[in-house]
């Protein structure tokens, strides 16, 4: 007998899921527990298993498909139960007929209930047949969600706004399929359109000999990208050749981009001008998140740098130490100390608003969040505690944790409770920014470039390591001045590092 | 082509001027479709010659009798006399007028009125054969067909109609006398009402049924009242016999009845009426020449639109699926119509009521508490007994109760069954409830007349509601 399996809840209060991809088809085989699909939620990507042995009958859903929780989105012909429908010869019809109920029950409105029987004055359902609605696919704004006549006109009026719609874009499709143009534009670059880049290596270190580094220099390429010749017993080697063809690929790539752009550019038509990017998952949760901190809180952005040639000097003369203990020791874990350190002393940045009871609630505990960029969107995982921590422990920490948001394995728990948060977006270059406060929270604090910049000192300009700090602050509960006052404990630890051994 | 025959054009050919047929012409000629509609017998058909409305009038005429006889708790002693032949001339006048009306109604809208038999030649032809010898017959070449051929009453066999003995119901409304004893065979509608009628006229009225009860289909504490109300006229039912012969004996007849054990019983009466059921007409239209055949119920199967399987020809009323009601093939009528002359209409209704004219009388609407559940409502259901009712108490007639069944999460009304005094019209509330998607808060907030028996409707609403002011809120 066919059993329908329902999209389960995924996380608590998440309501739906889109399905990033089906890990099964229709006819597989399943064991109970076996992942059938890949669903995103507005938190993460987690893997649904199956409840059942036995054999997927039917997907209900394309990937990309937004899934409310609780519908049915594969049926399972359980083992050890008669099925007829298993029959080879799928009746197609009866299949778009059931694929046609799902639909229509799922659109039904809180008017229709029990044997899907919609709620409608006759006139009203006289309405819908003239105007060619489809009444259980409205739904009603009357008691108890009576269809009424506004119902069906906005419905009426809504289909022919998406009938319309979607008309000029099935012509831009047309027009692109039927354009010989633009594929014999697109044969005449099929050289370097066929020329992928390279994957960029990524190491952090990299041997090669001294001439070869010159032609690395020479023809703009970082060795670290370089794909390695040879691995050494100190680390990757690369040869003066793997550079030379490593730079041609990137440049033939980068030709075939811009072939592609100026092909685009001269005719106009050979792509679509367009794309239509699904509003989604993280997306849409950071986009309504940061709306919500935008609108909700009074944004104030105090700006400062910090010179912290101290730190530096600090992390280097600890880097190998560290190395040696087994972590990279970066800039972060001394930054969060500092942080942390500043709340103490004023506990207003480490604070909430309870609007609803009118208090301020000052956080005694220091869970710091690191916003992290990945591929789907910003996450934000907090390293609970700080002060309890050592820096190595919070380096440590903090590593797991990024690694788990770039592969989208964290849990909710894990982005959960932070209290104050850091943005570095100096990681990928740029002095200032105004941070949107991680609501509802009442600070943030973000990192520009660590970088050697001007400093005036005592009439001289000198280089020195800068960090510019850009501090955004929820203005009805932290006044300017508490804010300048806790970037300069701030930065009085960050220029001191010394002064974190107190901490 | 028969040698004699005229053949003529119409956009719209209805055969069957009943109930269905004449309100579809009507509309269809409202419409400005030239209209043909043929009819073999009567204008107005079963509904209007041979039942609702001969058997409501006798009704009425009876508890006019009935009640005088029956009301010296009120203090009205009345020495009765019943002039049957009176009766029937007033019941034929209404008859009269109404099929005159209707006759009248199909010309003002100018629809061509034939008579005959009529049958399928082709796919857009019908031949009419007129009544008569020598009266020829024609031909109608139609753009559109509407079969609304309505029912005959079913023979049971051994028991074949013959006016004298054994009567169909047409008899029943045309008898010149009261019986002084009836075998009625069959406790359904039909046979519980010209057996109220029959009995109050003084009739020694016995009901054969093959079944446990009266009224199948309705629900227990539905028919227990009825029945009880029939068992205190001096009906005699006689629950799970079937009759299976009968003979004369004296001048009268016998009625053999077996139950299931085989076990054989006999009744001594004047005349057996069989009110068994009714069938669809159908065997008289050639349908084999359009290609429609009825499906395993004899009926025909139709769209929302009450189209058949072929294009341009509908079904309505009792030959189409559905229950075999006047009002269902009236509006069946009109979306036929209205869809042959290009308007959007559909066979959109929620609910079709029903009333049997029992004493008391029953009227019923949508779903009961069980096809509530069935269909995965979660009912609240509403009581109200009569006997609470001023008004019902003020009519001497205090049997029965209005009962309303909705859905408890959205308070939709879904259904209603009524058993007591004007059940056949105040079942017409909730069937506006119904359609209008009415809940239980907007039929409980509307004032009702007081002291009306509508009243009873309000107070079932808010006994649903759990605030019943005139019943315990149980």
């Amino acid at each position: 007998m066919p059993t329908e399996f329902k999209l389960p809840d995924v996380g608590e209060g998440v309501a739906e899921g889109e399905i990033v991809a089906w890990l099964v088809s229709e006819g597989d085989t399943v064991e109970e527990d076996q992942p059938v699909a890949e669903v995103e939620t507005d938190k993460a990507v987690v893997e649904v298993p199956s409840p059942y042995d036995g054999t997927v009958k039917e997907l209900h859903y394309e990937e990309g498909d937004v899934v409310p929780v609780g519908d049915v989105i594969v049926t399972f012909n359980v083992e050890g139960e008669d099925d007829l429908d298993a029959a080879p010869e799928r009746d197609e019809t009866s299949a778009a007929d059931a694929d046609a109920d799902t639909e229509t029950a799922d659109a039904a409105s809180a008017a229709s209930s029990g044997s899907g029987r919609t709620f409608a004055p006759p006139s009203v359902r006289r309405l819908a047949r003239e105007r060619d609605v489809d009444l259980s696919t409205v739904s009603g704004s009357g008691p108890s969600g009576r269809i009424t006549e506004g119902d069906v006109r906005a419905a009426a009026e809504s289909g022919e706004e998406s009938a319309e719609a979607s008309a000029p874009k099935s012509a831009v499709t047309k027009v692109s399929e039927e354009d010989e143009k633009s594929a014999a534009s697109a044969a005449t670059n099929e050289k370097a359109a066929s020329a992928e880049p390279v994957e960029a290596a990524g190491r952090e270190k990299t041997l090669a000999a001294p001439a070869t580094r010159r032609v690395a220099e020479e023809l703009g390429v970082s060795l670290d990208d370089v794909p390695a010749s040879e691995e050494r017993e100190d680390g990757a080697f690369v040869s003066e050749a793997a550079v030379r063809e490593y730079a041609e690929a990137q440049q033939a790539a980068q030709a075939a981009d811009t072939a592609e752009v100026r092909s685009g550019d001269a005719d106009g038509e050979s792509g679509e001008r367009e794309e239509r990017v699904p509003y989604r998952g993280v997306r849409r949760t950071i986009g309504k998140q940061m709306a919500e901190s935008k609108y909700t809180a009074p944004h104030v952005t105090h700006h400062d740098t910090a010179v912290v040639d101290a730190l530096a000097d600090v992390r280097e003369e600890l880097k190998p130490v560290a190395e040696e203990r087994g972590f990279r020791l970066t800039y972060m874990p001394f930054i969060v100390k500092a942080v942390v350190a500043g709340l103490k002393q004023h506990p207003y940045l480490n604070s909430q608003l309870d609007e609803e009871n009118e208090e301020i609630v000052l956080k005694n505990y220091y869970n710091i969040g690191i916003a992290v960029a990945t591929d789907a969107g910003l996450m934000v995982p907090v390293i609970k505690n700080v002060d309890e921590k050592s820096i190595p422990d919070i380096a440590a920490e903090m590593r797991d944790l990024i690694e788990k948001a770039r592969d989208r394995s964290i849990s909710r728990e894990e982005m959960q409770g932070g209290t104050f948060t850091l943005t570095n977006f100096g990681a990928i270059g740029g002095e200032y920014a105004t941070p949107i406060i991680n609501y509802p929270e009442t600070a943030i604090l973000g990192l520009g470039a660590l970088e050697e910049r001007p400093v005036a000192e005592d009439g001289d300009v000198v280089a020195k390591e800068t960090l510019p700090l850009s501090l955004s602050i929820d203005h009805r509960v932290i006044d300017g001045a508490v804010a300048a006052e806790f970037a300069n404990t701030v930065q009085e630890y960050l220029e001191n590092p010394s002064m974190l051994l107190l901490e | 082509m028969v040698v004699g025959d005229v053949s003529t054009g119409t956009e719209l050919a209805i055969i069957g001027a009943g109930p269905g047929g004449y309100v579809a012409a009507i509309r269809a000629g409202q419409l400005g479709l030239d209209v043909t509609l043929i009819e073999k017998d009567a204008w107005g058909g079963t509904c209007l010659n041979y039942g609702c409305i001969p058997s409501k009038a006798l009704i009425t005429a009876t508890d006019v009798g009935y009640e005088a006889d029956t009301a010296e708790e009120m203090g009205i002693h009345a020495d009765v006399k019943v002039d049957v032949d009176q009766m029937t001339t007033w019941k034929d006048g209404v008859v009269d007028q109404l099929t005159s009306g209707v006759e009248k109604l199909c010309k003002a809208n100018g629809v061509n009125l034939v008579e005959g038999v009529a049958e399928f030649e082709s796919e857009n032809k019908l031949r009419v054969a007129h009544g008569g010898d020598g009266q020829g017959s024609e031909t109608i070449e139609f753009e559109n067909a509407i079969i609304a051929t309505g029912s005959r009453p079913i023979e049971v066999p051994g028991f074949e109609y013959d006016g004298e003995h054994v009567l169909s119901s047409r008899d029943v409304l045309d008898l010149d006398r009261v019986p002084e004893s009836m075998v009625v065979v069959g406790g359904g509608y039909i046979g519980m009402e010209l057996s109220t009628v029959l009995a109050k006229m003084g009739c020694d009225v016995t009901v054969v049924e093959m079944l446990d009860d009266i009224l199948a289909g309705y629900e227990e504490d539905v028919t227990s009242v009825v029945r009880q109300n029939a068992e205190d006229l001096g009906i005699d039912f006689r629950f799970g016999e079937a009759a299976s012969d009968w003979e004369k004996r004296d001048g009268d007849i016998v009625v053999t009845t077996e139950n299931e054990d085989g076990e054989e019983f006999q009744y001594a009466t004047e005349k057996a009426f069989v009110a068994v059921g009714r069938q669809p007409v159908l065997d008289t239209l050639n349908l084999d020449a359009i290609g429609l055949e009825p499906n395993e119920d004899g009926h025909l199967e139709t769209d929302k639109q009450a189209q058949t399987d072929v294009a341009g020809v509908y079904a309505i009323g009792d030959v189409a699926t559905g229950p075999m009601l006047a009002h269902k093939a009236s509006k069946e009528g009109q979306v036929a119509a209205e869809a042959i002359a290009g308007e959007p209409a559909a066979l959109d209704y929620q609910a079709v009521p029903a009333a049997v004219f029992t004493d008391p009388e029953i009227g019923t609407v949508g779903m009961t508490e069980q096809e509530a559940e069935d269909a995965g409502f979660s009912p609240a259901v509403g009581n109200f007994p009569m006997r609470a009712s001023g008004r019902s108490l003020t009519t001497g007639n205090d049997d029965g109760f209005v009962r309303i069944v909705a859905d408890e999460d959205s308070g939709f009304i879904l259904g209603a069954q009524i058993v007591g005094p004007e059940a056949s019209e105040l079942v017409a509330e909730l069937g506006l409830a119904i359609e209008m998607g009415a809940t239980l808060e907007d039929v409980a907030a509307t004032i009702h007349t007081h002291p009306t028996l509508s009243e009873a409707v309000m107070e079932a609403a808010e006994h649903a509601l759990g605030h019943a002011i005139h019943t315990l809120n149980r």
